[in-house]
């Protein structure tokens, strides 16, 4: 038996390679000169601490999972890390505006800590209000038109019409008929959720055993008992599943919806530093989503393990 | 022979009555008649086994005295009032599959006992729950979700539902067909213990001769639509699969069902050759 601290010799190899390229990005970030000129210098804290940061997550995946797949996306982004910074160092790349360096693009972080944190709660705050939302009327009404033929077939030709429709092109409208711009990204994530997740429900209400509706009837379940304690529990882990992954879509509209005029939030602030052509920022706003988007989904799949018990 | 089995406390009354019951199944082409003037009463505390191969009607037959599909005409009678629909008063126990995955076994036999409609606390419900389950010996599974269980231990479960409805009436669609051979004597076994102490009347639906000889009380034959024949098995509870086996009297019943059983399979090959 091996212990949990224990690796196998295979993964050992990349766990030295990978280290030893995480000293040399260091170094170099702290080391290296400039071997050109640049308009600014930046601070390269920021940068060490997202290097060690990453190392440390990497360490723990490499000890939980024991994959070597874990070493190989170290090694890609750490060689990736060296090769951005000797190539700014040594000026391979020499357009400050387009291209920041590492140093400049993670120390936005510190510049504009107050602003980003804002940002990212206020972006948050409206994915979750409109994500609630229609998470609970699609559930809902998915349920029930998965069950009762006649409103099936009723709703779910609508909604396959709507769903073809990318829901940023309602948002433009959207923002305005609606009073404020916060209802406006409210809406936008609701529709976005809202349709693929009643058509989800739909399809997966219609995939149930018949034989669990028999045994369930046959105990005497009436159509609310039904849905409620058959339909609902037996659904739940596709939903959950699906909703995931309408998660993600509902933050890409989130930022798209905020592009188009709110004034808070991660997608306002990468609009607006675009618009200031401070391309760092927008670099800084476009690595935020991409961050927040990861936690979002590793908070649902934990969420998922913890309310799916019955399942793998 | 005759004696051997308990059947004199004054003449039990009927439990259920099925009356020239008939019943089609439409598709957009064709009519198929799967059943055509069945008759048949069934004693309270019988059990009988409604043997015969696949498509002669037997699982709608179940399916009728469940409730789930109406009879085209004629009716079904349950102490002598008419079924309209699935009830607690017939449990069903399925051919597999039926067990509420997000469940836990101590889980589904409870929504057994709710579905019951006695007025229980929730510590009762619970006694009575993890009672059911010791009775079909799974006592160590009780907190294991039906995918963690073995096909056999899943029906086992599915069987422990059943009883928790307490219901006089229990309907069993083939519900060892899919287990093992040596489990399913184990399984059998249970069942006819289990039946002959909670004095059920039972209607189990089977393609397994052995398995109607050790445990009913008669055999409905069934061929295409219609019953064929009824066989009175006369052997003395409880039966043990190893002791009967040899005996003349198993012998006899045997080569009965037999006969009863291969002619109508033949007949259907004939008929197909025929085609």
């Amino acid at each position: 038996m091996k212990g949990k601290l224990r690796l196998d010799k295979g993964l050992i190899g990349g766990l030295i390679i990978a280290t030893v390229l995480m000293v040399v990005n260091i170094v170099l970030a702290s080391v290296l000169p400039y071997f050109t000129s640049h308009k600014v210098y930046y601070d390269s804290t920021a940068y060490v601490v997202v290097i060690l940061i990453s190392y440390v997550i990497y360490i723990i995946r490499l000890f939980l999972l024991k994959k070597k797949s874990v070493n190989d996306v170290a090694v890609v982004l750490f060689g990736f890390f060296i090769l951005w910074e000797t190539a700014y160092k040594l000026g391979w790349i020499h357009n400050d505006l387009l291209l920041p360096s590492p140093e400049g693009l993670f120390h936005v972080f510190v510049e504009k800590s107050g602003e980003i944190t804002a940002d990212v709660w206020g972006s948050v705050r409206l994915l979750f209000v409109g994500f609630i939302l229609a998470a609970v009327f699609g559930t809902l009404l998915g349920l029930l038109a998965g069950w009762i033929p006649r409103v099936r077939e009723v709703l779910l030709p609508i909604s396959n019409v709507i769903t073809l429709i990318p829901p940023l092109m309602f948002s433009a409208y959207l923002i305005m008929i609606l009073s404020t711009f916060r209802q406006a990204a409210i809406a936008v994530i609701f529709f976005a959720v809202f349709w693929p997740t009643f058509q989800g429900t739909v399809v997966r209400v219609g995939q149930i055993d018949k034989q669990i509706i028999e045994a369930a009837k046959t105990m005497g379940v009436g159509t609310f008992g039904m849905l409620v304690k058959v339909i609902f529990p037996y659904c739940l882990p596709g939903i959950i599943g699906s909703l995931s992954k309408s998660l993600r879509g509902a933050f890409m509209c989130l930022a798209g919806a905020e592009m188009l005029g709110v004034n808070l939030g991660i997608g306002y602030f990468t609009e607006k530093y675009k618009s200031f052509a401070d391309y760092r920022c927008v670099l800084a706003g476009i690595v935020t989503v991409g961050v927040i988007t990861t936690v979002i989904d590793m908070a649902v799949n934990k969420a998922k393990n913890v309310l799916i018990k019955w399942e793998n | 022979m005759e004696g051997l089995q308990n059947e004199s406390k004054n003449t039990p009354k009927n439990k259920i009555e099925i009356k020239d019951v008939n019943f089609d199944y439409i598709d957009k082409k064709s009519k198929y008649e799967a059943l055509k003037d069945i008759n048949l009463s069934i004693k309270e505390g019988e059990f009988i086994c409604i043997l015969g191969a696949s498509g002669c009607g037997k699982s709608t037959l179940l399916s009728l005295l469940a409730g789930l599909n109406k009879a085209k005409s004629g009716e079904i009678l349950v102490d002598g009032n008419p079924v309209k629909g699935p009830g607690t008063d017939r449990a069903v126990v399925f051919q597999q599959y039926s067990l509420f995955p997000w469940l836990t076994v101590k889980g589904n036999v409870l929504f057994g006992i709710k579905q019951s409609g006695r007025k229980l606390g929730r510590k009762e419900r619970e006694k009575l729950a993890e009672k059911y389950v010791e009775s079909v010996g799974l006592s160590g599974a009780i907190n294991r979700y039906p995918s963690q269980l073995s096909g056999g231990m899943k029906q086992r479960v599915a069987v422990a539902r059943a009883l928790a409805l307490e219901s006089d009436i229990l309907l069993l669609d083939e519900p060892f067909g899919a287990i093992d051979p040596r489990l399913r004597l184990e399984l059998q076994e249970l069942v006819s213990k289990l039946c002959t102490e909670n004095h059920k009347t039972v209607v189990f639906i089977t393609h397994d001769i052995d398995e109607a000889i050790l445990l009913a009380d008669r055999v409905v034959v069934m061929e295409p639509g219609r019953i064929k024949n009824i066989i009175k098995v006369r052997l003395s509870h409880p039966r043990i699969r190893e002791e009967l086996s040899g005996t003349d009297e198993y012998e006899k019943l045997h080569r009965q069902l037999i006969s009863a059983f291969y002619d109508q399979v033949e007949e259907q090959i004939d008929a197909g050759v025929a085609l």
